[in-house]
């Protein structure tokens, strides 16, 4: 018994080890391009160890490139659209988990059907839409469409995790004398906590890279976003990887940390045991 | 009654001032080739321009060099603001076929400055029907790059003159055991330019105007000759260079000539940019591009340049600018920084950098021009926008062996003969 | 008073009055939410869907016109379109499949907390949190036969002699773009899998041991029935993202050599780049609505996930 136990320990110990290992690989060398100088990142044999050790990549970043406003911008626009999209999706997806009514199917399939169409395909409509309310190059337009790219899949989301919250708890609250919005918020919202923090944390990731509508909307030097600015590092004549790598562990930072904070909600949450039907 | 006087003085300056303020005038442009470095340079230009025009402000578009034509399409065909746009030539037609470009003649008729413009270049601005709708603002063609220090390895001292002296020396030095390769050649990113020098050096009749022609008119894709040429092209990629570069585009080519992996690049200008921050003084340098076995070769003529649209509200101011960017010392600074041969013939003749170091390899080129044919692409027919992918998905099949030399130059007489309407 | 009573109480109330309130209530709360869908996604997918009939191109923008079913018989009859609907279906089957099936033995190894269980989640689950684009240009980088990373590693250990050319051959290339693919999707399916198993309740799993049940008795008959509404859902939704996902395949390979590794998205926005053939672009984004809608009702029917309201 003992040694099946120890070889199942060995067993998993070495499957975590190889995701760890595929995953840790390409971001060991960004981060080793990041700090290397540019004569070193174009060389053959490729070198391991920066010979020079320098930060003068992350140096052109903020000083030189502006981003520390790029970065500002993205976080303006990922926090707030995420978050507007959330509270939609948590109102409507609470419906949707809660009530019947005519229609419902449709809408259901209504907000399925979104997620099905090509982002090229409605772009360039988009653009024009946009460009007759002005809304074009303005952090506000470009999180009025990341709060459509975020909504149906939120909604979605919100339903199941609304749908997963026992009726019986909500209604022993009205029962206690709460109104219905009550009791949505005294106990539905925060038994579904870690749902939300799933959802924004989604969000937050599919907004703050967003490239392809953000490279066609935002125009000024003051308005663009980070994924734009390290897109703008390829140019007719190649690609500086010293400068592109420094760019790519900056533009992690951000996801990394929201879903770090995230996945604690989730997990916690979701091990509470109040949720069991 | 002094102070009176004070008073309204102090109002009036004050008023004139507001006005002033009121009165700044912002100008939209947009780039295409966006880079770091050269967002940079072009910064640097408007600064200048500003401290000469205290009431213009210039705001510059430098949208990501891969989506920035559909970017300026789409601004353009549906008025967004703008007052200088930049344009290369592979998409002058279309951009002016939008119908938004103000047409320059009237503008260039007032100016001195468009004789100072090197012999040609408006001529091949004015392929959009005979009527020029930029100012060019660089010149690019291919030049030979080569790694002295690579080559010196091997013995090698002295830079190929022909296709088949650079092909031998590819030969030589080639060893997949070291990694080492001879050619950097590109199988994607639309190689076009790489295959038509090496296709069309065999042939010693094309038509200057129209790389796809000979001058009796008739195209070349099915002359035997043309098939010498892709074999050779062929060969390059068979025998001189990576098998994986059939997935090079710009940025891999330079990786491996940096690295040293393949020390013969065919490249334009801007590559220098760049490669001045990789490598050191020396380790590379250029040279013109080798000739074929019919004693010549026919680089193409590439440049890029502003356009102001005709909707724009400040087309004087803009014009201006233009003017600006094309005077001697600005220019000059643009194509030193950025890495262009200057569109003036002054700065060629005043400025040593561009007939020396890594520019000698096109100051040989401009001198011969019997053996260096600049010729032009069609890229006012129709056929032009997606011809591009076109030849590179054909020569992909070609290369994979997918489709043989003949079937593919086959296909090739196909489209043009029905772009060309022949 | 008891709490039924209470019930009652507001059960006696006019059933018709509740019942219009609460359908204003249902109609607000849902506002929000279609209307922006509506505005932003479906109005300009009807204008995007007008321009596959028209002739909206690059040379004829001063020219538009309505063409009929042109742009499809031109996409119909060339090469391309075969060879990236057979890439898509082989794109989604196996990168789904990989994605599902690894992201799921990770959610397993981790479901037991052991030393550092978050710190390994952090790195683990990275991936996830980078953009598909810059994972396609990272990757065609660390493939690169020459100078890439990969190759270079698997040299020095002497598995390899010469670099392998991933992007080149068209074999490889079609399985490097998968692979990166499911790299990249693993954290996805582990994310959502890891959570749906946090909520099983241990109870049953005591009892199942009671009974005498082995562990692989218990994934298939306790483990799997409990999380198969998120596995439903996550497999659908992610199978209709693939579809739509050409970022990776365009940064790392721009669907070549020779249009191999074209799946129906990146043909699409080829035509976009590299044509400036915007009519076109939008009949090959219809075939691939009409595909993904037919795929969602076969779906839908074999699941019968419908009525368990588990979309």
């Amino acid at each position: 018994m003992r040694k099946k136990h120890i070889l199942a320990k060995s067993f998993r110990f070495f499957f975590l080890s190889l995701y760890l290992l595929a995953a840790v690989v390409p971001l060991f060398w960004i981060f080793i391009t990041s700090v290397k100088p540019s004569t070193e990142v174009y060389t053959y044999p490729l070198i391991y160890w920066p010979k020079h050790f320098t930060l003068e990549n992350y140096k052109f970043l903020f000083l030189f490139a502006n981003f520390s406003q790029y970065f500002k911008n993205s976080l303006f626009v990922s926090i707030i659209s995420s978050l507007v999209a959330m509270s939609f999706a948590t109102l409507s997806g609470y419906i949707m988990a809660r009530y019947k009514f005519k229609f419902k199917k449709t809408l259901i399939v209504f907000l399925f059907f979104a997620q099905m169409i090509p982002a090229y395909l409605i772009m360039i409509p988009q653009y024009k839409m946009f460009s007759d309310f002005g809304l074009i190059n303005n952090l506000w337009g470009l999180i009025i469409v990341y709060v459509n790219i975020a909504v149906s899949f939120s909604t979605i989301m919100a339903r199941g995790f609304f749908s997963r919250i026992p009726r019986s708890l909500e209604e022993a609250a009205l029962m206690d004398g709460c109104s219905r919005v009550g009791a949505i918020f005294r106990i539905t919202i925060p038994l579904s906590l870690p749902g939300l923090a799933a959802i924004f944390s989604f969000s937050f990731v599919n907004t703050w890279n967003e490239l392809f509508t953000a490279a066609l909307f935002l125009s000024s030097n003051s308005k663009l976003t980070v994924p734009v600015a390290l897109y703008s590092f390829i140019s007719k004549a190649g690609i500086q990887w010293n400068v592109m790598s420094a760019g790519l562990i900056v533009a992690l930072l951000p996801t990394i940390l929201v879903f770090a904070v995230a996945q604690r909600y989730i997990v916690a949450g979701l091990t509470q045991g109040a949720v069991k039907e | 009654m002094k102070r009176f006087l004070v008073i309204i003085l102090t109002l009036a300056i004050l008023m004139l001032v507001s006005i002033g303020i009121a009165q700044k005038v912002t100008l939209n442009m947009i780039q295409v080739f966006t880079s770091p470095q050269r967002t940079q340079i072009l910064q640097n230009i408007i600064k200048e321009f500003e401290k000469l025009h205290p009431n213009v402000q210039i705001n510059l578009i430098s949208p990501p060099y891969e989506t920035a034509y559909q970017k300026v399409y789409l601004m353009l065909s549906i008025k967004q603001p703008l007052d200088i746009v930049e344009v290369g030539d592979w998409s002058l037609e279309g951009v002016v076929r939008l119908g938004r470009m103000e047409n320059l003649e009237p503008y260039i008729k007032n100016w001195s400055g468009a004789k100072e413009l090197v012999p040609g270049l408006l001529k091949a601005v004015r392929a959009t029907g005979g009527k020029a709708y930029i100012i060019p603002n660089g010149v690019y063609a291919k030049a030979l790059f080569y790694r002295p220090d690579i080559l010196a390895k091997y013995g090698i001292t002295k830079v190929p003159q022909t296709m088949h002296e650079l092909y031998a020396d590819s030969v030589k030095i080639t060893n997949p055991d070291k990694n080492q390769y001879g050619f950097d050649f590109r199988g994607t990113g639309l190689p076009t330019n790489f295959i038509d020098i090496i296709t069309t050096s065999y042939i010693n009749d094309i038509d200057p105007s129209n790389m796809y022609k000979l001058t009796n008119g008739k195209l070349w894709f099915k002359d035997p000759r043309a098939i010498e040429g892709l074999k050779l092209y062929l060969d390059f990629y068979k025998n001189t260079a990576p098998k994986d570069s059939i997935n090079w585009g710009f940025d891999e080519q330079v990786n491996a000539f940096v690295s040293g992996i393949t020390p013969f690049l065919f490249q334009d200008p801007d590559t220098t940019g760049l490669l001045n921050k990789l490598l050191k003084k020396g380790e590379y340098k250029t040279a013109p591009l080798p000739v074929g076995p019919s004693g010549k070769v026919y680089p193409s003529y590439g440049f890029g340049g502003w356009g102001i649209p005709n909707y724009s509200k400040h087309k004087e101011l803009a014009w201006e600018f233009i003017k600006f960017f094309t005077t001697p010392k600005i220019s000059a600074y643009f194509c030193k920084e950025y890495g262009a041969l200057p569109v003036l013939k002054s700065v060629y003749e005043n400025d040593p950098y561009f007939s020396t170091g890594v520019f000698e390899g096109w100051k040989e080129m401009f001198k011969n021009p019997k053996k260096y044919v600049f010729t032009s692409y069609p890229l006012a027919n129709p056929g032009w926008t997606k011809w591009t992918k076109y030849q590179q998905d054909t020569m992909q099949q070609c290369l994979l062996g997918r489709l043989s030399i003949e079937q593919m130059t086959d296909k090739w007489y196909e489209y043009w003969k029905k772009s060309f309407g022949m | 008073m008891t709490a039924p009573f209470i019930r009652m109480m507001k059960l006696s109330n006019s059933s018709r009055q509740v019942g219009l309130k609460l359908k204003r209530f249902i109609f607000w709360m849902l506002l929000p939410t279609f209307v922006i869908v509506l505005i932003l996604t479906y109005y300009p997918t009807v204008e995007g869907s007008i321009l596959a009939f028209k002739d909206y191109s690059v040379f004829n923008f001063q020219n538009i016109h309505f063409v009929g079913l042109d742009n499809f018989k031109t996409i119909f009859e060339g090469p391309e379109f075969a060879i990236a609907t057979w890439n898509t279906i082989w794109w989604i089957a196996f990168s789904v499949t990989l994605q599902l099936i690894l992201g799921f033995a990770l959610a397993l190894l981790m479901r037991k907390p052991f030393k550092g269980r978050g710190l390994y989640a952090g790195i683990v689950f990275y991936p996830w949190a980078l953009s598909g684009f810059a994972i396609g240009i990272l990757w065609s980088w660390l493939l690169n036969g020459q100078f890439g990373l990969i190759n270079d590693i698997l040299i020095k250990m002497h598995i390899l002699d010469h670099g392998i050319n991933f992007l080149a051959n068209p074999k490889y290339a079609f399985i490097s773009v998968i692979t990166v693919n499911v790299w990249y999707g693993i954290p996805f399916f582990a994310i959502m899998i890891l959570a749906a198993l946090q909520s099983i309740p241990t109870s049953l799993y005591e009892s199942a041991e009671i009974d005498g049940a082995g562990s692989i008795m218990k994934f298939f008959h306790i483990t799997v029935p409990y999380i198969k509404p998120t596995l439903v859902s996550t497999v659908l939704l992610r199978i209709i993202w693939v579809m739509n996902f050409p970022d990776i395949i365009y940064g790392m390979t721009r669907g070549g050599p020779a249009g191999t590794t074209n799946i129906l998205a990146t043909y699409m926005i080829n035509i976009v780049y590299f044509e400036s053939d915007y009519s076109k672009a939008s009949a090959v984004g219809l075939v691939i609505i009409s595909a993904l809608t037919l795929y969602t009702l076969f779906y839908l029917k074999l699941t019968s996930s419908y009525e368990m309201g588990e979309l």
